[in-house]
C-alpha cells in the first residue's frame, strides 16, 4: 500500500509546469511544424468536411451560374434601359466584374502557399495559438450550415493566419472577402486569388449591377454552401488596434440569403486574432499621423525580409461561439414579409436591416472579448500614464495592479503561472526593442521612431515634418496601440469614473451619472463600438461591476464621490484623458474659426479641419501646453468630427459632390464646455491656421 | 327564416329521373331512425343503396386508428409485417423489408412497444350534457338520435395525430352531448330551427377524416352539443347529362359517389387520398382537393350550386349557372367555412364521362432539384396528366419497402422495366434519384400524344421512364400510409402529414429548409432517434404547386411526444409561411393553425370573416371554435 503515493499518476511533480504546446484551451499549431516535415505535410491528403446539402462546382462554374442568375439578368435589363446600351455590351461588363471579382481556389495553390507560409510563420512567430475546441466547432457547423467566419482584422496577417489554421485543420480553406488593393500586387494578387481571395471595390454605392454581381457571387457561395466565407466585419484593418465600428454592407449580402428563405439558418463565427506584436505597427503610427502608407506592392513585401529577421512573439487565436442568425433573429423579425415579389428585386426590411445591425456590433463586441491580452497591453497602458520614465521595479509593481483590475473587468490575460510577473514583463519589454529600451539604470523609456522611407515629398509630409514633435508622437503612437488592445476592457469603467471625477458635489445621484454615461457614450461612439439601444444595460452592467469590486461606492441611490475617487477610478480617467482633450481641442478649434465669415461659419472639407487640427495640435504640443501625442492622430480627429455630427455640434452639407462641415455654434459651444468638465483642459488661446503659408496664428487676445 | 322548399327542379328530358322508395335504415340500440320527416313527393331520387359507413361506424371501422377494422399493418408469426384484410392491392402480402427499414430509419425497436389502451369504458366518458326541452322537440321529428357514449366518442375527433393519440392513451375532455343523422335537407333545417330555438351547438360531422382538430369540442363549451352526422344523406338526387351536373346530398362519401356515378358512366373526377370515408360536405366546407384536379379541378372548380342551412336561413344562388357576375360569390363564404357557419345539405358538382383509358406511369429523375424544374416546365406548357407527383428520394425508398420481395432498392424498381432504360437507371445514384409519379386519362390517343410529350419535356431534365408499375405502386403508398402510422403508433413513433403551396420559384428552398429546419428541432429538442421526414410535391399549377410533407420521430425518451410533435410542426409551419408558403394548400385551418391565419389573410381579412360569421349566426351555434373563431368567443 504504501508505495501506492497519493501522486503514484502523476509524472512530473510540479505544479508551475506548463506545457508549452498546451496552454489552458490553446494549442500551439507551429510545434509539430517544428518537428516534422512540412513539404510531407504540405502534400499530405486532407479529409475535409463540406456542407452536407452543397452541390460541388469549380470556381468557374460559380462565376456561370452568376451571370445567369435571376438577380444579374434584371439588373442587366435595368441597365440597358438606363443606359441605352445594347444587351451584349452590358453582359461583357458583367462578365468582367465577375472577372475581377471571383476567387480560383485550387488545392495546388493552396498547398503551395502553404508551404512557403509555414517557412515565414516559424520565422516571425514563436507560436500561434488556437483554441481546439472552438476549431472543432466550426468543422461539425461546416457540415450542417453555410458558414461565415468573421475575424478581427488587425494585420495583413489575418487573412493568411486564417487559411493556414483551416489549412492546418483539415479544414475546407475559406473564400475571402479582399480590398482591391492587394489586386494590383501582380505575383501576389494572383497567388491570392488562387487560394481563396476575391476582390471587392471599396465603395460601388451606385452601381447596380456590379451590386448585383457582388450581391450574387456571395450569396450563391452561401446558399450552395461551396466553402466558408471569410470577411471583416469592421470593413478593413484597424490602424488603431482598437475594434472599428461594424459595417454592414458585406454582412447584409451575406445574410440575406437567410432572411429571402434561400437557406434554413447561416453560421456566424467570430474570430478574435491577438498579436503579441502587430507585424504594421510603424507603419501604421505613421498613417495615423498622415504620412501617407507605400502603395502595397510585391517588390514592397519583399523588401520587408528583413522584418522576417524579428521576434513578433505569439499570436492567439480564438474561435468564438457560433451565432445562428436564425436563433439570433427569433421573433424580432418576418422573413415572410419577402413572399409578395421575387426575392432578387426585394430588398431587406427596416427590422432585418436593424437586427444585421445589431449583429454587427454584437459581432465586434464578442471578437473584443475573446481577444487575448498581452501583458505588453498593460506595460503600454502604464508607460502612457508615466511619460517621464519609469524603474522596471514599479513598471512590474503597477501592471500587475493593472492586471488585477483588468480580469476583474473580465479580460483574458495572457499570464503564464510559471513564471514571475518581472520576468514576464522584462520579456514584454524584450519583444518591443523598438520602442522601448530598459537602460542600465532599469529605467523604461521611449525609444525614437525614424519614419519610414517616403516617396516624393509632398507638402504634407514636410509640413509635418517642420514640427520635430512629431518625429517623437510616432512611438507614443505606437506605444498607444498596443494601451489600445486592451482599452475596450476599461472603456465603460472609465466612463463611469470620469463621470465621477468630473462631480464636484459630495454626492451624484445615479440619474446625473447616467446623463453623464449617455453624453460620454455619444462623445466616443466613433473612437469605441457602443451596441445602439444598450446604454441603460452597458451602464447598469458597468456600475454594478464597479461596486462589486469595491471601486464605487453607492449609497441611497447615489454615488459617495469621496470613496468613489481612488487609484483605480484615476487611472481609468486618465487613459482616457488623451480622447477627451483631443475632442476638446477639436471643438475649440472649430469654435475659433467662426469669425471668419460673417453671417455662417466657413465650411470646409473634413480633410482641411483634421489636418489644420493636427497643426494646432502639434504647436500646443511643442509648445508643452498638451502633452498627449495621441492628440496629433487624425483618426481621432475624424472619429470626433464624426461623433460631433452625431450630437449635432456640426452640420454637413454638400457642394460639387464634397462633403463640407461647419460648426452649429450654440450646440457645439456646449459640447465644448461640457468635454472641459470631464479632463483639466489648459488654457487655449484663440488661434488662426493657415495651411497655405503652414502658419499657426494664436491671437491671445481673443 | 327565409325560404325552407327550394328544392326540386322542373325535370328535363336529359335528367334521369329514378323515384324510388327509401329504404328504412336498420333501428339498431339506442339509434332511433325515421325516413325523411318531409313527404318526397317531388323530390327525384336516383338510387336506393344505403351509405358505406353504417350509423354505428365503430362497427366497421377502428375506433382508434385510420380505417377498416380488418385492415392493417401487424406483425406476423415469421416477424415480418403483413397487411392484413382483402380490401387492397396490399392485402395479404408480406412486406419483408419494411421491418427493417423502420428499424434503420426511426430507430424502431421491437422490444419497445406501446400499444394502444383496449378500450375506452363508458365510466371514463364525460356525462352528456343534456337540454332536455331540446331533445323533446327534437324527437318529435323523428330524426335519428343516439346517446350512446360509444357514439358521442366516433364523433368527437378527425385524425389529427393528438386526437387519435388521445384515443390510444386518454380521454377527451369534451364530446358531443347527442349524435343526430338527418336524412335530407329538410332534417338539417330542422335541427338547426332548435339549435337556435333553444342555444345548442351544432358540429357537422361528415367523414371524420379531418386532420385540423376541426371536429373537436371546445373544452369550454357549456351548452349541449349536438354532432350532426350527414352520413345518412348520401343520395344522389338527379344527373343531368346535357348540362353535365349531378345534384347530391352532402353526406355522401367519396367512394359511393364515384361508385355510383361510374355506373352510369360518369365521374366527379375528384379524388382526395381520404375518398374512401371523406364526404362531399366535408370537402366544401374544407375546400378539398383531389388528385386528378389537373383534369377536373379542385373542389372550388367542380362546385355549381350548393345549398347551406346556417342558423338565419337557407343560403343559396337562385340559378344554377356556369359563372356569374353577382359581387363576391357567395360560395366562396360556404367553401372553407369549416362548419362555423352551417351545413352543406346538398351540392351540384359537374360531372365527366368516364375516360375510355387511364394509364399510370413513372419517371426517374437524378435528383429532386431536376424533378422539380421538370414538374414547373410542364405545369407551365400545360399539359400535366390528370396526376403528377414527385416523391423525393426518401420516399422512393419508402416505396420500395412496401414491395412483397427481399430485393435491393434498384433492383426492385428496375422490375419489368425495358432493358434500354435498366442501364441508364444504373447510372443513377440510388441514395439522390428521385420519383414522379403520373396517372393520365382522356382517350386512348389522347393519352398516347400527352404521354409522349411528357416524357420528352422530362428527358430534358434527365429523367426516365420507370414504368407503369412503379407509378401505381406511388398512389397506392399515400393510401396505405394513414393505416402504417397506426402500426408506427405501437412502437413509439408519432408521425403526421402536413401540406402547403408555394410559387414555383421558392419550392426547392421550401422543401429543403422544411426538412432542415424540422431535424433542426428535433436536435435542438433532444430527440435520440433520426426522425423521419419526407416530402412530395403532390399537384402542380401554371403558377406554384402543393409540397406535402410526412414528419415522424421516435419518442422513447420524450416525456410528451405530442407536445414536442406540434412544437416542431408549428416551426415547419413558421418556416413553410417564411419561405412563402401557405398555411394550408387543402386541408384547411381548423384549430391546428388558427394561429397563422391572420398573417395569412390580415387583420381585415379575419375581421371581415368575423363579421360574416357574426352575422350568420350570431348566437354562435356552430360553435366549433375554427378558423376565424376567437377562443372562448361569446355567444
Ligand atoms: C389519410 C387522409 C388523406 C387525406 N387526403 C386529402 C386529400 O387528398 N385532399 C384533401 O383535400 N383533403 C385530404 N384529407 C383531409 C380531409 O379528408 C378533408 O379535409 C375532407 O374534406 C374532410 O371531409 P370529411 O367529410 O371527412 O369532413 P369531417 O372530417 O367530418 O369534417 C371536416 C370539417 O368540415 C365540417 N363539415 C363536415 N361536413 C360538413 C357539412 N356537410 N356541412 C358543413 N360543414 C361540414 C366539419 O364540421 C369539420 O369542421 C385527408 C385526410 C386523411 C386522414
Amino acid at each position: 500500500m504504501s508505495e501506492q503515493s497519493r501522486n503514484a499518476w502523476i509524472t512530473k511533480d510540479d505544479p508551475k509546469l506548463v506545457s508549452s504546446k498546451h496552454k489552458d484551451n490553446f494549442e500551439d499549431i507551429l510545434e509539430d511544424r517544428r518537428h516534422n516535415s512540412d513539404l510531407r505535410y504540405c502534400s499530405r491528403t486532407r479529409d475535409v468536411p463540406s456542407f452536407r446539402l452543397n452541390k460541388k462546382r469549380t470556381p468557374q462554374q460559380v462565376k456561370e451560374h452568376v451571370l445567369k442568375s435571376d438577380r444579374v439578368q434584371y439588373a442587366v435589363e435595368q441597365v440597358c434601359v438606363e443606359t441605352q446600351l445594347p444587351r451584349t455590351e452590358v453582359l461583357t461588363q458583367a462578365a468582367s466584374i465577375v472577372d475581377e471579382m471571383a476567387h480560383n481556389l485550387r488545392l495546388g495553390a493552396v498547398r503551395g502557399f502553404a508551404y512557403f507560409l509555414m517557412k515565414v510563420l516559424k520565422q516571425l512567430y514563436q507560436r500561434i495559438y488556437v483554441n481546439e475546441e472552438g476549431v472543432e466547432k466550426v468543422r461539425s457547423l461546416i457540415q450542417d450550415y453555410p458558414v461565415l467566419i468573421m475575424p478581427t482584422h488587425r494585420s495583413y496577417m489575418d487573412f493568411l493566419l486564417m487559411s493556414y489554421v483551416f489549412y492546418h485543420y483539415d479544414l475546407p480553406l475559406p473564400v475571402i472577402a479582399a480590398a482591391m488593393d492587394f489586386m494590383g500586387m501582380k505575383f501576389f494578387g494572383w497567388l491570392l486569388r488562387n487560394c481563396g481571395a476575391f476582390y471587392i471595390r471599396r465603395s460601388f454605392g451606385e452601381d447596380s449591377l456590379y451590386w448585383a454581381v457582388f450581391t450574387e457571387y456571395v450569396q450563391t457561395q452561401i446558399c450552395n454552401g461551396d466553402t466558408p466565407i471569410e470577411f471583416y466585419v469592421e470593413g478593413t484593418r484597424s490602424r488603431t488596434s482598437k475594434s472599428y465600428t461594424p459595417k454592414f454592407g458585406m454582412l447584409s449580402a451575406a445574410l440575406e440569403p437567410y432572411f429571402k428563405s434561400q437557406v434554413s439558418d447561416i453560421m456566424v463565427i467570430p474570430v478574435s486574432i491577438s498579436y503579441d506584436r502587430v507585424l504594421e505597427e510603424s507603419l501604421y503610427a505613421y498613417e495615423l499621423l498622415g504620412v501617407p502608407k507605400p502603395k502595397e506592392s510585391t517588390s514592397g513585401l519583399l523588401k520587408a525580409r528583413k522584418i522576417l529577421e524579428e521576434d513578433f512573439g505569439n499570436i492567439h487565436i480564438t474561435f468564438g461561439e457560433p451565432v445562428s442568425i436564425r436563433k439570433f433573429s427569433d421573433g424580432k423579425v418576418d422573413r415572410s414579409m419577402h413572399s409578395l415579389a421575387p426575392r432578387y428585386i426585394v430588398s431587406l426590411t427596416q427590422e432585418e436591416q436593424s437586427l444585421i445591425r445589431t449583429l454587427g456590433y454584437h459581432m465586434v463586441l464578442v471578437h473584443q472579448h475573446n481577444m487575448v491580452i498581452s501583458p505588453w497591453s498593460m506595460v503600454a497602458a502604464v508607460l502612457m500614464q508615466s511619460q517621464q520614465g519609469v524603474t522596471v521595479r514599479s513598471l512590474v509593481h503597477e501592471v500587475d495592479w493593472v492586471k488585477r483590475l483588468a480580469s476583474n473587468l473580465g479580460a483574458y490575460i495572457d499570464w503564464p503561472v510559471n513564471e514571475s510577473a518581472e520576468a514576464i514583463i522584462r520579456h514584454s519589454l524584450a519583444l518591443h526593442p523598438n520602442i522601448v529600451s530598459v537602460g542600465s539604470d532599469d529605467v523604461v523609456t521611449l525609444l525614437q521612431v525614424s519614419p519610414p522611407v517616403a516617396h516624393g515629398r509632398s507638402a504634407q509630409q514636410q509640413q509635418i515634418q517642420q514640427f520635430a514633435v512629431m518625429q517623437n508622437a510616432a512611438q507614443h503612437i505606437m506605444l498607444s496601440l498596443y494601451r489600445n488592445q486592451a482599452i475596450h476592457v476599461f472603456l465603460r469603467p472609465a466612463m463611469v469614473s470620469l463621470a465621477i471625477n468630473s462631480c464636484k458635489e459630495e454626492e451624484l445621484s445615479l440619474d446625473l451619472l447616467y446623463q453623464k454615461y449617455v453624453f460620454l457614450e455619444n462623445v466616443l461612439c466613433r473612437d469605441f463600438v457602443f451596441i445602439p439601444g444598450n446604454t441603460r444595460k452597458d451602464f447598469e452592467h458597468t456600475l454594478a461591476t464597479l461596486a462589486h469590486i469595491g471601486v464605487v461606492v453607492v449609497e441611497a441611490g447615489a454615488v459617495v464621490v469621496k470613496k468613489s475617487t481612488n487609484k483605480t477610478t484615476a487611472f481609468l480617467s486618465h487613459m482616457f484623458e488623451p480622447f477627451l482633450l483631443g475632442y476638446w481641442l477639436m471643438c475649440q478649434f472649430l469654435l475659433s474659426s467662426r469669425m471668419q465669415v460673417a453671417a455662417k461659419p466657413l465650411a470646409r472639407t473634413q480633410k482641411t479641419l483634421t489636418r489644420e487640427m493636427q497643426v494646432l495640435a502639434a504647436r500646443l504640443i511643442q509648445e508643452e501646453t498638451i502633452r498627449h501625442f495621441e492628440i496629433l492622430s487624425l483618426d481621432m480627429a475624424n472619429n470626433c468630427l464624426h461623433a460631433l455630427f452625431h450630437m449635432g455640434g456640426i452640420s454637413k452639407e454638400k457642394r460639387d459632390g464634397v462633403t463640407y462641415m461647419y460648426p452649429n455654434v450654440a450646440k457645439l459651444s456646449t459640447i465644448t464646455e461640457q468635454l472641459g468638465t470631464y479632463t483639466a483642459v489648459p488654457p487655449l488661446p484663440a488661434v488662426s491656421i493657415n495651411l497655405n503659408t503652414k502658419t499657426v496664428t494664436v491671437n491671445a487676445k481673443l | 327564416m327565409a325560404e325552407k322548399e327550394n328544392m326540386s327542379k322542373g325535370s328535363d328530358a336529359s335528367t334521369t329521373m329514378f323515384c324510388t322508395s327509401r329504404g328504412a335504415a336498420s333501428a339498431n340500440g339506442s339509434v332511433e331512425t325515421k325516413q325523411c320527416a318531409e313527404s318526397n313527393g317531388n323530390k327525384v331520387i336516383l338510387d336506393t343503396e344505403p351509405p358505406t359507413i353504417p350509423k354505428r361506424r365503430q362497427e366497421l371501422l377502428k375506433w382508434n386508428g385510420w380505417g377498416y377494422k380488418d385492415s392493417k399493418f401487424s406483425l406476423n408469426k415469421d416477424g415480418n409485417v403483413e397487411f392484413t384484410g382483402e380490401r387492397y392491392r396490399l392485402s395479404g402480402s408480406v412486406m419483408p423489408l419494411l421491418k427493417d427499414w423502420m428499424k434503420s430509419t426511426v430507430g424502431i425497436s421491437l422490444d419497445h412497444k406501446t400499444p394502444s389502451q383496449p378500450e375506452i369504458p363508458a365510466a371514463n366518458i364525460p356525462l352528456p350534457v343534456k337540454n332536455d326541452e331540446f331533445v323533446a322537440e327534437l324527437r318529435k321529428t323523428g330524426i335519428a338520435l343516439s346517446d350512446d357514449c360509444q357514439d358521442r366518442l366516433f364523433r368527437s375527433h378527425g385524425h389529427t395525430l393528438h386526437e387519435i393519440f388521445t384515443l390510444r392513451e386518454g380521454m377527451f375532455e369534451r364530446i358531443p352531448d347527442l349524435a343526430a343523422w338527418p336524412s335530407c335537407h329538410n332534417d338539417v333545417v330542422k335541427i338547426v330551427e332548435l339549435a337556435v330555438k333553444h342555444n345548442v351547438v351544432i358540429i357537422p360531422f361528415g367523414g371524420g377524416t379531418s386532420v385540423t382538430s376541426s371536429l373537436e369540442c371546445p373544452a369550454w363549451e357549456k351548452r349541449m352539443i349536438l354532432s350532426m352526422d350527414t352520413s345518412q344523406m348520401n343520395h344522389i338526387l338527379w344527373l343531368d347529362e346535357k348540362n353535365l351536373t349531378v345534384h347530391v346530398e352532402g353526406g355522401i362519401i367519396g367512394q359511393d359517389l364515384e361508385r355510383r356515378l361510374a355506373e352510369r358512366g360518369f365521374c366527379t373526377g375528384h379524388e382526395p387520398d381520404s375518398m374512401e370515408f371523406s364526404s362531399l360536405g366535408g370537402w366544401v366546407a374544407t375546400r378539398a382537393s383531389g388528385m386528378k384536379k389537373n383534369i377536373y379541378g379542385n373542389i372550388e372548380d367542380l362546385l355549381v350550386h350548393v345549398k347551406f342551412v346556417t342558423p338565419r336561413g337557407v343560403m343559396e344562388k337562385s340559378c344554377q349557372v356556369p359563372r356569374m357576375s353577382a359581387g363576391p360569390d357567395i360560395h366562396h363564404v360556404i367553401m372553407g367555412s369549416e362548419g362555423t357557419m352551417g351545413v352543406v345539405t346538398e351540392v351540384t358538382l359537374k360531372i365527366r364521362p368516364l375516360p375510355p383509358c387511364k394509364k399510370y406511369g413513372s419517371i426517374v429523375f437524378p435528383s429532386f432539384e431536376n424533378g422539380v424544374n421538370c414538374l414547373r416546365d410542364i405545369a407551365g406548357q400545360r399539359c400535366a396528366p390528370a396526376s403528377i407527383r414527385l416523391m423525393d428520394n426518401e420516399q422512393f425508398q419508402f416505396g420500395s419497402v412496401l414491395k412483397p420481395e427481399t430485393k435491393s432498392l434498384i433492383t426492385s424498381f428496375l422490375d419489368g422495366l425495358k432493358k434500354f432504360y435498366v442501364t441508364k437507371l444504373k447510372g443513377f445514384d440510388p441514395l439522390k434519384l428521385a420519383v414522379a409519379t403520373l396517372l393520365f386519362e382522356g382517350t386512348k390517343e389522347e393519352v398516347a400524344a400527352l404521354e409522349k410529350r411528357v416524357y420528352e419535356i422530362a428527358a430534358q431534365y434527365g429523367g426516365i421512364p420507370g414504368g407503369a408499375d412503379n407509378g401505381e405502386r406511388g398512389y397506392m403508398l399515400t393510401f396505405v400510409i394513414a393505416y402504417l402510422r397506426d402500426l408506427a403508433f405501437d412502437y413509439y413513433v408519432v408521425a403526421e402529414s402536413f401540406e402547403t403551396s408555394v410559387p414555383w420559384d421558392r419550392c426547392l428552398d421550401l422543401c429543403q429548409n422544411v426538412k432542415e429546419r424540422l431535424h433542426g428541432e428535433c436536435k435542438d429538442r433532444g430527440i435520440q432517434f433520426p426522425p423521419y421526414i419526407t416530402c412530395r410535391v403532390t399537384q402542380t399549377y401554371d403558377t406554384g404547386a402543393c409540397v406535402y410533407f410526412y414528419f415522424g420521430f421516435n419518442y422513447r425518451g420524450i416525456p410528451n411526444p405530442v407536445q414536442v410533435y406540434e412544437d416542431i410542426e408549428g416551426c415547419a409551419r413558421d418556416e413553410m409561411l417564411a419561405n412563402g408558403g401557405s398555411i394550408s394548400h387543402h386541408h384547411g385551418v381548423g384549430k391546428i393553425r388558427k394561429q397563422w391565419l391572420k398573417k395569412t389573410v390580415g387583420d381585415i381579412g379575419v375581421g371581415t370573416m368575423k363579421a360574416m360569421k357574426a352575422y350568420i349566426d350570431p348566437q354562435n351555434i356552430f360553435a366549433n371554435n375554427n378558423l376565424m373563431m376567437g377562443d372562448h368567443s361569446k355567444l
